[in-house]
């Protein structure tokens, strides 16, 4: 290390940090500069490959841990409380046992932080030192590790391995230039994604001289934008070209990249954490917490009257203790002190256990949420995720369920069930038996209807017609909607019915004719038809491998299962897509002959165009053909007439999802002067994907064409669950993007749409709706209908109607999605992903993600109710409890002239709080089943009693009750041993034990049902405290002057008064219960007459839930 | 098919504690079980309460005021704070026999032994006789910690405010005053007087105390406190036990003495009784009272009323509650049981 001025250093970090702010970076390869000093390497302003996501070094781990702590205002006011207790004058225990409780918090959650961060060491430790293959000066990939990579470096990566950085794709084994990547890592996508290798970039390593320029890092795993400048021809590159960190390489051999990122890579930057929510539940509590301060700032007022007592003396009684130098504190100087004193003794009228408590009861319930069977899913084999961990509670507090339709209320799988073409209608009625037998839920019908007069004048026009170069931009069409999903199991989208299609013999005929009469050469309807579906679209077709078996050694896998089930059933008729890569489709012919189209371009799927387009080159004609598809209207608007306009509103009805396709030929000029454009949108930084839209746009201009429909079949219970939720008093809405009357179908299929209270708006008249100005009306109006449906709605709109909702009727809401929109899901309170078939964004940016819609049901219903209910009677309960327990000593102050003396030892009062009632209350979160999951299902009305449960009032009503328990459980042991000789921890230990009892039997009355756990947790609670109790009052003998409670209980427990006692106390303390008994009698609630029900047994439960909702 | 069976690693534990059905009981308040309920605690509680009021009754109790305040009384003369070695005497007759063991208790009102800071004016460890704290008493008793910079043995407040009244009780047989005999052996806690509080392993006794002086108000030293009996003097004096032995509401009893032996054994025979107090702990400059209290125990203790009454009260409280609960559910008819 050679010495540099400190001027120099601070000026290259200047340099550093301007160099990785900017806008575009300029990146060249580090071979040239191997081995040279740091100093002089050309891209040592960004940072290597290691990362590092641990919080804490070894060294400052108490300091730092300590201060992310304190944010917590909790611990602050606790900390505040202990430092108080130092100063003698004010303090109420021995100074060093105030800090117990703190402290026990505090390491508490230093110990899991520090577990925590352990493991993220370690993982980050491994990953950093996975092998990789980095080019190096010897001129051949030398092994290293991750951390080594540099941005400028050469890494090569081999099949089956995962990418350690954002490589730019250099070469590939692949004849194609393609690379498979699989990107389960990033998005949980399983399909392979074909990239494709850089055009005009050189290979050779050593002969590298240009300059990379690449955008700044962002998060945008979707999105990459750079070029080379080698010389002046600029060659243009996308995300299409870039194999991102965390992608495994399938089905290709090795593939060599450049760094362009490394440690600031698109995964990295992606990955920011679990969200925090507070849950409604949570404010409430806040708001609750306040009070409690406001009620301990009262109490210790009325403690600081300590000075009209001090007044009334005549003299100095010889118990009043002056301090060395003889004086007294004047009356009001003492009382100022005694507020402070009164704030230390109080201090656990704010729950600071509370909140340790939520945290636990929470962790408790969403294990049960995870372990549930019902929500489990055997054929994807996954379980309820719950990815925010906080909201579990407002589960059972919803109001508004947002739901997409694809994928989330229908199964988002496809067959080629029907078709159209030529305005004949070919039903492929043997499908509909299939499917019928075999798996119900998932049809798909396909239409194709051709126009007649196309074939002449409609296909091969017009000007703007050009053929691009190909670059396969898949992930465009990862837009929801049309174009849909992707399969959760490792091999996509090959249910049998999508596979299987049993082609409709009055099409086969046609097809036979049309084959024999033109061969492949005439373009013949029919065969186009086919043709388009096997060609257009991005299903990549994977040989069979090892780790990817099939039968059948084909294999398609779709970004979308319509595009899939369109191949599979241009398969059956004998049109197979044989192989694709970016600049050539395969086709064999029913003939048997084989066709090679070359790709000239294909124009990708994006949610404004709604469609896409492959522009190939016919092997024989030599025409530039270009096949689109898309959504029926995005299609219809560039046709000129509405042609099969009445099949596809026919399928419409019948809830089918509809496509159309289209062909167009286009002229060589035409195609060459597109060909101009697009290559420039290609290689521009700014801009880049509205250019290329446009550039799309231009071609898909006067189509002709043919149109299909698709139908997706709901999911199975899906009518029973939105049946269920609605009555539940659930409003449940439906935003889709398909048109109004596939969704009005899929509406009245899944008994959302049974009566006439019913809205049915659509996307352009929710933009006026939306608009401020009659956004109040929207919302009455929407309020009062019993089910509200939009369509043809975008992404936006949905999470705009979702927060327009939220806001202006302040419910809970609920939006559930099976796709990728996660602007409606993080828009809701509560965000549900569906991982189903479509693309797993939903279920990356949920809080919740289920593999079944039906599954709702069940998540809402018992499990939203039971958390609700669980977390709010303990939340109402460990505020009764310390407020039942601090009062004791707040009423005790009365007889010991406002000093701050605790009648306890408080060693005892620790215990009492930290082991003797705190396990119940926690178990009692967790494990509380007020009504049985079978009922709550049976009767969804019981979800909207149980949302009450926490209410202002019942905040209240348990303070109040809280205040008369303390009262009775000090003033029956003060009366009934008022002018006898009892000394303070006498007088303490049955006000005490009263109290536990108290507590403990308030619980057991709350608990509805008592399961082993609870009696062992009950019961053991009560011993130990008898053990502990006991065993601590044999030991102490001087261990915690002043106080001593050495032989107290025993003594106690020796005199049948200290029984007699504790049984009138718990008895009169408990007593108003019964009053609730009789309410509960005389007009029980729903949940009360529910929990009568439960105790029938099965099949007379039946009758009577029948009865009751009958009513 | 198969292979898809195989797969499921995920699949929970279908587990009653996992899936939440364990076998509960689900207890129902209903008024099925309440009114019985009611009626079973009503009546045991009635039974208790009888049991606790006619004890508490059979106990017999003579409360006298000595604290001087009003000027008949024989002691107006001692409530002076200026007055030292004030003598004076009360005069009471008993009509009945006072049935023994009886105990002699003094009271005090409005007397916070529980004050926080006086509760911890005192150093356990010099009381548990460990000499390094006679010489240094620990902070806790300032400012009963030294006295001209020597150490205060036994140091603090507790001990300085120690009450120092002492009485003499006599009946009066044919004019004659015949000293009743007054048992103070084992009136402390026997921990107390066996675990807690030690004198040092110093004999003589006095020795221990060397370089240290007596609490400022006390007349004699902790070594001196009984010179009747050798043995009952330092930390293990039963007078200063009990003393120690902070009372938990500000008005108290302290068990004094306890009539058992000779004649008096049985009880105090009706008669006339003349008490003589050794008149020394001033109580005016709190509003408080003196007293002492004759009173025999039972297996409850001392005389009260109030539990014995409560549990009368609770218990019919119940049965009535009980009947109302009755009327009320003949009237409505549940709804879950029609």
């Amino acid at each position: 290390m050679t010495w540099r001025s400190p001027l120099a250093l601070m000026r290259d970090a200047l340099r550093g940090q301007r160099a990785r702010d900017k806008e575009l970076r300029n990146l060249v390869s580090n071979l040239p500069y191997e081995g040279l000093d740091k100093a002089k390497q050309p891209n040592r302003h960004f940072p290597s490959n290691a990362i590092k996501t641990t919080k804490y070094t070894l060294l400052l781990f108490i300091p730092m841990n300590l201060f992310e702590q304190f944010h917590r205002l909790a611990n602050i006011y606790f900390v505040g409380l202990a430092i108080l207790n130092f100063i003698p004058v004010v303090n109420a225990f021995q100074p060093e046992v105030a800090l117990i409780p703190i402290c026990v918090i505090l390491s508490l959650t230093a110990m899991k932080d520090a577990w925590e961060d352990f493991r993220r060491y370690q993982s980050d430790r491994k990953l950093n030192n996975t092998p990789c293959l980095i080019y190096s000066k010897e001129k051949q990939f030398m092994e290293r590790r991750w951390k080594d990579v540099r941005v400028g470096d050469f890494v090569k990566v081999v099949c089956n391995e995962i990418v350690p950085a954002d490589l730019l794709l250099l070469h590939t084994s692949d004849p194609n230039s393609v690379c498979h990547i699989e990107t389960a890592n990033l998005d949980g996508e399983t399909n392979l994604k074909q990239r494709t290798v850089v055009s005009g970039f050189l290979f050779e390593p050593e002969s590298f001289t240009g300059v990379v320029v690449c955008e700044k890092p962002n998060n945008n795993l979707n999105h990459f934008k750079c070029y080379e400048k080698p010389d002046k021809e600029r060659a243009g590159a996308g995300i299409e070209s870039l194999l991102l960190r965390g992608c495994t390489v399938r089905n290709t051999d090795h593939a060599v990249g450049f760094v362009v990122y490394a440690h600031e890579t698109k995964s990295m930057l992606n990955n920011n954490g679990s969200r925090y929510k507070r849950s409604k539940l949570e404010r409430k509590l806040n708001i609750d917490v306040i009070f409690c301060v406001i009620l301990l700032f009262a109490m210790c007022l009325v403690g600081a009257l300590h000075f009209l007592w001090l007044q009334a003396l005549p003299g100095i009684p010889p118990y009043l203790v002056p301090d060395s130098s003889g004086h007294l504190d004047g009356p009001s100087l003492s009382s100022f002190y005694t507020f402070f004193t009164m704030i230390i003794l109080l201090q656990i009228l704010i729950p600071i256990s509370l909140y340790v408590s939520v945290e636990l009861v929470k962790i408790g319930q969403i294990f049960f949420i995870t372990n549930d069977t019902d929500l489990f899913d055997e054929e994807t084999d996954s379980r309820m995720q719950c990815k925010a961990l906080n909201i579990t509670e407002d589960l059972g507090q919803i109001e508004y369920i947002f739901s997409d339709k694809t994928g989330t209320l229908t199964e988002n799988k496809m067959v080629f069930r029907r078709c159209s073409i030529m305005g004949t209608e070919y039903p492929h009625k043997e499908n509909i038996r299939l499917a019928v037998l075999g798996e119900p839920e998932s049809e798909e019908e396909v239409i194709f209807n051709q126009r007649p007069q196309s074939l002449q004048t409609g296909w091969s026009l017009d000007a703007e017609d050009t053929t691009p170069r190909d670059t396969t931009q898949r992930r465009g069409s990862r837009h929801r909607s049309k174009v849909a999903g992707i399969a959760q199991s490792d091999v996509a989208f090959s249910s049998p019915l999508e596979t299987e299609v049993i082609p409709d013999k009055k099409l086969l005929q046609q097809i036979s004719r049309a084959e024999s009469s033109s061969g492949s050469r005439k373009t013949d309807p029919y065969l186009d038809f086919f043709l388009a579906l096997a060609i257009c679209n991005t299903v990549v077709v994977s040989m069979a491998t090892a780790q990817r078996r099939r039968s059948d050694n084909l294999r398609y896998e779709a970004e979308s299962p319509d595009e899939a089930a369109l191949v599979y059933a241009a398969k059956a008729y004998g049109f197979i897509l044989l192989a694709r890569t970016p600049d050539s489709v395969t086709v064999r012919l029913p003939s048997g002959e084989d066709l090679v189209f070359k790709v000239l371009d294909t124009l990708a799927f994006d949610s404004n165009r709604k469609r896409m387009s492959v522009l190939v080159q016919h092997p024989i004609t030599k025409e530039y053909v270009l096949y689109t598809k898309g959504a029926d209207y995005a299609i219809m608007e560039l046709l000129g007439t509405p042609y099969a306009q009445h099949h596809l509103d026919c399928y419409a009805k019948e809830g089918l999802r509809t496509l159309c396709v289209t062909k167009k030929v286009v002229s060589a000029k035409v195609y060459e002067s597109w060909l101009v454009d697009r290559q420039r949108a290609l290689a521009a930084i700014d801009n880049r994907e509205e250019l290329i839209m446009d550039t799309a746009v231009q071609l898909e201009t006067n189509l002709s064409l043919l149109a299909t429909g698709i139908e997706d079949r709901l999911q199975e219970n899906v009518p029973d669950t939105i049946m269920a939720l609605r009555e539940a008093g659930i409003q449940v809405w439906v935003l889709t993007g398909d048109k109004p009357e596939t969704a009005v179908n899929i509406g009245y299929a899944c008994r959302l749409l049974e009566e006439e209270d019913l809205l049915v708006i659509d996307g352009r008249t929710l933009t006026m709706a939306l608009s401020p100005d009659l956004q109040e009306r929207f919302v009455d109006l929407a309020k009062r209908c019993r089910s509200v449906l939009c369509c043809r709605v975008t992404p936006l709109q949905k999470s705009r109607v979702v927060k327009v909702i939220r806001e202006k009727l302040k419910v809970m809401t609920l939006a559930v999605d099976g796709a990728n929109d996660v602007n409606m899901i993080q828009a809701a309170d509560i965000g549900i992903g569906i991982s189903g078939q479509e693309g797993m964004q939903a279920v990356m940016a949920s809080d919740f993600a289920i593999s079944r819609f039906r599954h709702l049901k069940k998540l809402l219903l018992v499990h939203g109710h039971w958390c609700y209910t669980r977390l709010a009677n303990m939340i109402i309960y460990f505020f009764y409890k310390n407020v039942a327990y601090v009062n004791l000593l707040f009423w005790y102050q009365f007889f010991c002239g406002f000093s701050g003396t605790a009648m306890i030892d408080y060693w005892l009062m620790i215990f009492f709080n930290l082991f003797f009632t705190s396990a119940p209350p926690v178990m009692f979160g967790i494990m509380d089943k007020d009504v049985s999951a079978e009922l709550l299902l049976g009767v969804p009305e019981l979800y909207r009693t149980g949302q009450g449960a926490y209410t202002f009032s019942t905040f209240w009503v348990s303070i109040l009750d809280a205040f008369y328990q303390s009262l009775v459980c000090f003033f029956i042991p003060y009366l009934a041993y008022q002018d006898s000789d009892i000394d303070i921890f006498t007088f303490g230990t049955p006000l005490n034990t009263v109290s536990l009892f108290t507590i403990l039997l308030h619980l057991s009355i709350e608990i509805k049902a008592w399961t082993v756990v609870h009696w062992v947790i009950m019961l053991g609670s009560v011993a130990l405290y008898f053990v502990v109790t006991l065993a601590y009052s044999a030991i102490c003998v001087t261990c915690n002057p002043p106080s001593n409670p050495y032989w107290i209980l025993q003594s106690q427990m020796a005199d049948p008064m200290f029984y007699l006692v504790c049984l009138i106390s718990t008895v009169v303390a408990l007593l108003p219960y019964t009053f609730h008994v009789m309410r509960n009698s005389i007009a029980p609630s729903p949940i009360v007459q529910a929990r009568h029900l439960d105790r029938l047994d099965p099949s007379e439960r039946e009758q009577w839930i029948k009865e009751w909702r009958s009513f | 098919m198969v292979k898809q069976e195989q797969e499921l690693d995920n699949r929970p534990d279908n587990t009653a504690f996992t899936q939440q059905r364990l076998p509960a009981w689900q207890p129902m308040l209903s008024a099925g079980i309440v009114i019985p309920g009611f009626v079973l605690i009503g009546l045991a509680f009635i039974g208790i309460g009888v049991a606790l009021f006619v004890t508490s009754r059979s106990i017999q109790v003579l409360e006298i005021d000595y604290t001087g305040v009003a000027q008949d009384s024989p002691c107006y003369r001692c409530s002076d704070p200026d007055t030292k070695n004030c003598v004076c005497t009360m005069d009471f007759s008993i009509d009945t026999l006072f049935k023994g063991p009886v105990f002699f208790y003094y009271g005090l009102t409005n007397y916070f032994q529980n004050y926080r800071r006086y509760g911890a004016s005192k150093d356990a460890s010099q009381l548990s006789g460990d000499l390094e704290y006679f010489k240094n008493p620990s902070s806790d008793c300032s400012p009963y910690q030294y006295d001209n910079d020597k150490p205060i043995v036994p140091c603090g407040s507790i001990a300085n405010s120690m009450f120092n009244d002492t009485f003499k009780l006599y009946q009066i047989v044919n004019g004659a005053r015949k000293q009743v005999p007054l048992d103070g052996k084992g009136i402390a806690w026997w921990t107390d007087y066996n675990v807690k509080y030690r004198n040092p392993s110093v004999t003589p006794l006095r020795n221990a105390f060397n370089g240290t002086v007596k609490p400022v108000f006390w007349s004699r030293p902790a070594y001196e406190l009984d010179p009747t009996d050798p043995a009952n003097n330092g930390f293990i004096n039963q007078d200063f036990l009990v003393w120690m032995r902070r009372a938990a509401l500000p008005n108290f009893r302290k068990l004094y003495r306890r009539i058992t032996e000779g004649d008096y054994a049985e009880g105090l025979p009706a008669g006339n009784y003349s008490l003589e107090i050794a008149y020394n702990y001033p109580v005016l400059s709190f509003d408080g009272e003196k007293k002492v209290v004759f009173s025999n125990v039972s297996w409850m203790g001392g005389k009260n009323e109030f539990l014995g009454i409560a549990y009368l009260v609770i218990g019919s409280l119940c049965i009535v509650m009980s009947i109302v609960m009755l009327i009320v559910y003949a009237k409505f008819k549940f709804p879950e049981e029609d």
